[in-house]
């Protein structure tokens, strides 16, 4: 079951990767349907070529390329320091590139927005939760408009009765959550999560795994996370780049049907493999 | 369930609003206790009643309402003058280094000068005109709040700009939505000093060349010996102080409810 479409970087000439259709999903078990407001936004695909970026002469990513088709779920794992965090700044456009480039396409005329969910939750702690979702909406339309869909982004991740609320009142799953649909309200076609749950504790952390896998099988977006922990990467992705030394050293395909369960054997096998290769190829120095 | 615990409760929020005021108290009582027994000499000292009595007196012929109110408007002119160009200032410096670069080391220099050194000079060029007392008084106020506001600009968390720019907000709603409310604690800062130094450069303004205004008053009363009505001019002072604290706590309530630091307790 376990997919191993182990692919050396070198190897994976953009497009070449396997589009994992959206529609290839299993529909076994409660899988939510899609809306339609959704089914219109699609995601974006992104295509990086012979991308490089260094910091002060220190090169930190090297001629890397990579695909990711839209609406593919893509979870980036690594040591810290292995430049996870810069290519998805780069990928984002926090970061101007030092040499290469990044594209991102959508089949939609008005390509939808790309958006950020940081590790903290950086809410404006003297705007209410509500205004804190509208600031995803930027200027679009009236405020009327932008506090209804604001509050429609905070039903989805359960905090309805949070709105009028500060954020400082909030417990710290709460504010990610409140981040999240700052995230989402905006209908994006790129979420790139930089490592958002590192900071939340076990169990908050499931829940909220399983929101984000929720809305994003329900949204169709691409997704992009970084994370550091492998558990985590094997259970939410469609597939998992291990990045090395500012390159990609290992593109593994997860096909195991949605919804995963946790501590499901073939996950865990999948995990055991990547924490192999990333402590294997890790002597001390 | 509540009922027998509601009196005490009660009587302990009294108590808490009380204490704050138990020692003025204290002081007013000792020190009229001290008079009425003739162990101060009221040609000195006179007595919390005397003092009374002088500010009822002042009151019935209007001069003190007449000065008071000259005083607040002075105060109140180059608090706006100055507390604006320092705000204007601040926000410029904070957000643009060019204007920085440009002004930030001049500002410096000058506000190491006392301000009411200048007062010599200050009656040379504008006389004991309504003009000395605004400069003095605007100047005094434009330091705290100008280095203020700058600090609060400079100290906006770089991650929720962050945030901001990626979220796609306009330059104009960064600042209204991120910069400024970020930096409102610390401009709260820079009023409450500026306040203070506003009634202490026109007192002493006002003390040193002026024909109108608390200030004079308490001159006047000090060449004739009316010594009530000096000390009622200090406590009027004192008052006032308290007056502007208790506006900027309330203001600062207002606008930072967020802050859990600033929440009613």
């Amino acid at each position: 079951m376990i997919a191993t479409a182990l692919r050396a970087h070198e190897a994976a000439a953009p497009g070449t990767a396997p589009v994992h259709k959206l529609a290839d999903r299993p529909a076994k078990g409660p899988v939510r349907a899609r809306t339609p407001e959704a089914a219109a936004t699609g995601g974006l695909a992104v295509t990086v070529r012979d991308l490089s970026k260094s910091f002060d002469g220190h090169a930190v990513i090297t001629g890397l390329d990579l695909h990711i088709p839209a609406g593919q779920f893509v979870a980036v794992v690594g040591r810290s320091g292995c430049g996870k965090s810069t290519l998805l700044r780069l990928i984002l456009g926090l970061e101007q590139p030092s040499a290469g480039r990044v594209v991102l396409e959508s089949e939609a005329v008005r390509p939808p927005p790309k958006r950020i969910m940081f590790q903290e939750p950086r809410l404006l702690p003297w705007a209410k939760v509500v205004d804190n979702v509208a600031v995803g909406l930027g200027e679009t339309g009236t405020r009327a408009e932008r506090r209804a869909r604001a509050l429609s982004a905070l039903g989805e991740v359960g905090l309805s009765d949070k709105a009028a609320n500060w954020p400082a009142t909030l417990s710290g799953g709460q504010r990610q959550r409140v981040a999240l649909a700052r995230a989402l309200v905006s209908r994006p076609g790129l979420l790139a999560l930089d490592e958002p749950l590192g900071a939340l504790d076990a169990l908050t952390r499931i829940d909220m795994q399983a929101m984000i896998e929720g809305i994003w099988r329900a949204q169709g977006f691409t997704a992009l996370l970084v994370t550091h922990d492998v558990a985590e990467a094997v259970a939410m992705a469609d597939r998992i780049l291990v990045v090395e030394n500012g390159h990609i050293a290992l593109d593994v395909k997860v096909e195991v049907p949605r919804p995963r369960r946790r501590g499901d054997p073939d996950l865990a096998a999948l995990e055991g493999r990547i924490l192999d290769h990333l402590l294997q190829n890790h002597a001390p120095a | 369930m509540a009922s027998p615990r509601l009196l005490p409760r009660l009587l302990d929020g009294t108590t808490q609003r009380l204490v704050p005021w138990l020692l003025p108290l204290g002081i007013v009582l000792g020190w009229q206790a001290a008079s009425s027994a003739g162990l101060v000499s009221t040609r000195f000292m006179p007595a919390p009643l005397d003092v009374i009595a002088a500010g009822w007196q002042l009151g019935r012929t209007g001069e003190l309402w007449a000065n008071l109110w000259i005083s607040t408007l002075r105060a109140l002119a180059g608090f706006a003058v100055g507390g604006g160009i320092g705000f204007a200032l601040g926000l410029a410096n904070g957000l643009s280094r060019a204007s920085d670069r440009l002004t930030d080391t001049t500002v410096q220099m000058v506000r190491n000068v006392p301000h009411l050194s200048l007062i010599p000079l200050v009656i040379l060029w504008f006389g004991i005109g309504e003009e000395a007392k605004l400069f003095l008084v605007a100047l005094g106020v434009f330091f705290p709040v100008y280095a203020n506001t700058l600090h609060g600009i400079r100290s906006v968390d770089p991650q929720l700009v962050e945030m901001g720019r990626v979220y796609g907000l306009s330059s104009w709603s960064l600042f209204i939505r991120v910069v400024l409310p970020g930096a409102l604690p610390s401009i709260f800062v820079g009023l409450r000093y500026a306040l203070g130094i506003m009634w202490l450069t026109l007192i002493v303004a006002e003390t040193i060349s002026a024909s109108s205004g608390l200030g004079y008053m308490a001159m006047q009363a000090r060449e004739f010996m009316l010594v009530d009505v000096v000390v009622l001019a200090i406590v009027i002072y004192a008052g006032l102080g308290k007056l502007a604290d208790v506006l900027t706590r309330w203001l600062e309530r207002t606008c930072l409810a967020w802050n859990p630091a600033y929440r009613t307790v």
